[in-house]
């Protein structure tokens, strides 16, 4: 316990450290960039002393790390901001406006969009890595374990040829054949749960190379082990000695490889596929706001992101001491 | 990616002289799977480079008379438009080559970039050790926790894009990996015997990790780095597509993709 204690502490401590370093380089990348969102605020036909008058009021005109100790002192008390386009109807409330109109009260809370956002990113994520479970831990471990046979040439054969497909080409082709020439299923947008299919689809496309190569390359080299065969001699069955002990060998190369890639694989991959479906979650919000100079709500899904990549690799480090307790240290 | 289970094969006796890259490569000509991918990069490779010169058309001119005309197998293709025109009837074959050319380019370049700039790094932050390990593996932390896509949208999404600003948001978001696995190889390497005895004749730190390390522990990285070109490649095909890639009117794979989702509703 004290262990897992001092483990946690320590990780977490160094953990807030990264996050508000990446915090730190988002803020200040996004006010050296180009781009004034003051003029997509209130539009093509505003006064300069209106863009004046709505950039200090948005603080904008402070320097970088004044801005970003007072926006630190907000979350701190929990306020990520206000979104400097949306307004709180839903919709977007750029373009034509006076300065009046784009006082911070009517525009939507940031932390609200999110909250709205967040359900379809992980229904959406959820049911892609399912996906790609389903047909790459079946084959990795086939293909681990005959090694020199079919299992093997499929795995090796799908996974080339899944990796070598950009997302965007996938989702356009299952586009057209499932959706626009037949019918079969909805494709654009978010109505009911039939519209995460298709997808869902294009995330495990691009997750299965990497799953079934990695769980292969971990089974293959735990089953040339000596303690595989002599478990047999023992009289312990090969299905017994795989999923006993393979398996549990063979997960803890599995679980970095997932944290430290496929969690990051998986983060690109929906804010694309999002972008490609126009399926409203985290990643469409995001590549918009980029777009609108939306700078409270990118700086908030930057802290986010980077927060759950942080905790998936305190959370796999921890795992795979569990499981294999020669790690600890 | 390590192929960790390649079938056993009889070993011919190695030639005297013969270097080991050069009998791997015999091996791998052997099989079936190499020929066929060395000859399709082979014409690949010729395509792009004599294409444009051969095929009579443009990549970027628009002429609307010639607009959606379907490959030349296809009933209603003529030439010199082998693979059919776009909507603005800009030759699909021309395109695609310059658009490979170009993610091409970027891909080989961006993994050169952040292959250097990360081995470097990491093998300093390896053989130093104490606090310059420590700070830089923290930078490393931080650069690894900022996700690609998020880092690309952000800046490109905010500047005007160009093959430049492409290369360096990839190399940034690259090369924290090969620091790591640089860095953990030069820990191990640090304790040999050959790198001590360097020490001790009085070779500089510098000549000892350029001379004596780095060319023990960088080819089995390079050769996971030549996948990475692939994985850059279609980076840059998803920037295209988002509009955060090459600015048109230069052909790109994103670009073209995105130009005929439009009118896939009503193919």
């Amino acid at each position: 316990m004290a262990f897992a204690l001092e483990f946690f502490l320590r990780r977490i401590s160094q953990g807030a450290l990264i996050v508000l370093a990446v915090a730190f380089v988002i803020f200040t990348l996004l006010r050296i960039a180009p781009g004034d969102p003051i003029r997509i605020i209130l539009g093509p036909m505003a006064t300069p002393s209106a863009m004046e008058e709505t950039a200090q009021r948005l603080g904008l005109r402070d320097p970088i790390p004044v801005q970003f100790v007072r926006y630190l002192g907000d979350i701190v008390k929990g306020d990520f901001g206000n979104s400097f386009i949306r307004g709180k109807q839903g919709g977007t409330t750029g373009g034509s406006q006076d300065a009046g109109g784009s006082a911070p009260v009517d525009r939507a809370p940031v932390i609200e969009l999110i909250a709205k956002a967040l359900p379809y990113t992980l229904l959406l994520a959820a049911s892609g890595f399912l996906l790609a479970c389903l047909v790459s831990i079946p084959l990795g471990i086939l293909a681990g374990v005959r090694n020199h046979g079919w299992p093997q040439r499929v795995a090796l054969y799908l996974s080339s040829f899944f990796v070598s497909l950009p997302n965007v080409w996938v989702g356009i082709v299952l586009i057209y054949l499932l959706s626009a020439r037949t019918g079969w299923l909805p494709a654009i947008g978010y109505q009911h749960i039939g519209y995460v299919i298709i997808p869902a689809i294009v995330v495990a496309v691009e997750l299965a190379p990497v799953m079934i190569r990695s769980i292969s390359v971990a089974v293959a080299t735990n089953v040339q082990e000596p303690f595989y065969e002599i478990g047999q001699v023992r009289g312990l069955s090969a299905r017994a000695m795989l999923f006993r002990h393979v398996l549990r060998n063979a997960a803890v190369p599995l679980l970095n490889s997932f944290g430290a890639q496929m969690i990051g694989m998986l983060l690109g991959g929906l804010f694309v596929v999002e972008y490609i479906f126009s399926f409203p979650g985290i990643g469409l919000l995001t590549i918009n706001a980029v777009f609108q100079r939306d700078f409270p709500v990118i700086q908030t899904v930057a802290i986010f992101a980077s927060t759950v990549l942080v905790f998936i690799n305190i959370a796999v480090d921890f795992a795979s001491t569990t499981i294999d307790r020669r790690l600890k240290f | 990616m390590a192929i960790a289970s390649s079938p056993p094969q009889t070993f011919a006796a190695p030639a005297r002289g013969q270097s080991v890259n050069a009998r791997i490569l015999r091996l791998a000509w052997r099989s079936p799977e190499m020929k066929v991918a060395s000859a399709l990069f082979l014409a690949l490779c010729l395509l792009t480079l004599f294409g444009p010169f051969v095929i009579d058309a443009s990549a970027t001119k628009i002429s609307v008379a010639d607009k959606f005309l379907p490959p030349i197998f296809m009933e209603g293709g003529k030439l010199p438009h082998i693979l059919g025109t776009d909507q603005l009837g800009r030759d699909l074959l021309l395109r695609s080559l310059i658009g490979l050319r170009n993610a091409f380019l970027i891909g080989v370049v961006s993994v050169v970039l952040m292959f250097v700039l990360g081995c470097a790094i990491g093998i300093y932050s390896g053989y130093r050790g104490g606090w310059t390990d420590v700070v830089l593996m923290r930078i490393t932390d931080i650069q690894m926790s900022i996700p690609v896509i998020i880092l690309a949208i952000t800046i490109l999404g905010m500047s005007r894009p160009n093959p430049v600003t492409i290369i360096a948001v990839l190399v940034l978001s690259g090369w924290p990996i090969y620091a790591r696995v640089a860095r953990s190889v030069t820990l191990a390497e640090r304790q040999k015997e050959y790198v001590r005895a360097a020490r001790i004749i009085g070779a500089s730190d510098l000549r000892i990790m350029v001379r004596h390390i780095a060319p023990s522990i960088l080819p089995p990285i390079a050769f996971v780095a030549v996948l990475d070109v692939a994985r850059m490649m279609i980076f840059e095909a998803i920037f295209g597509f988002i509009g955060i890639g090459i600015q048109p009117p230069t052909p790109t794979f994103g670009t073209i993709i995105a130009g005929g989702t439009q009118y896939l509703l009503n193919a």
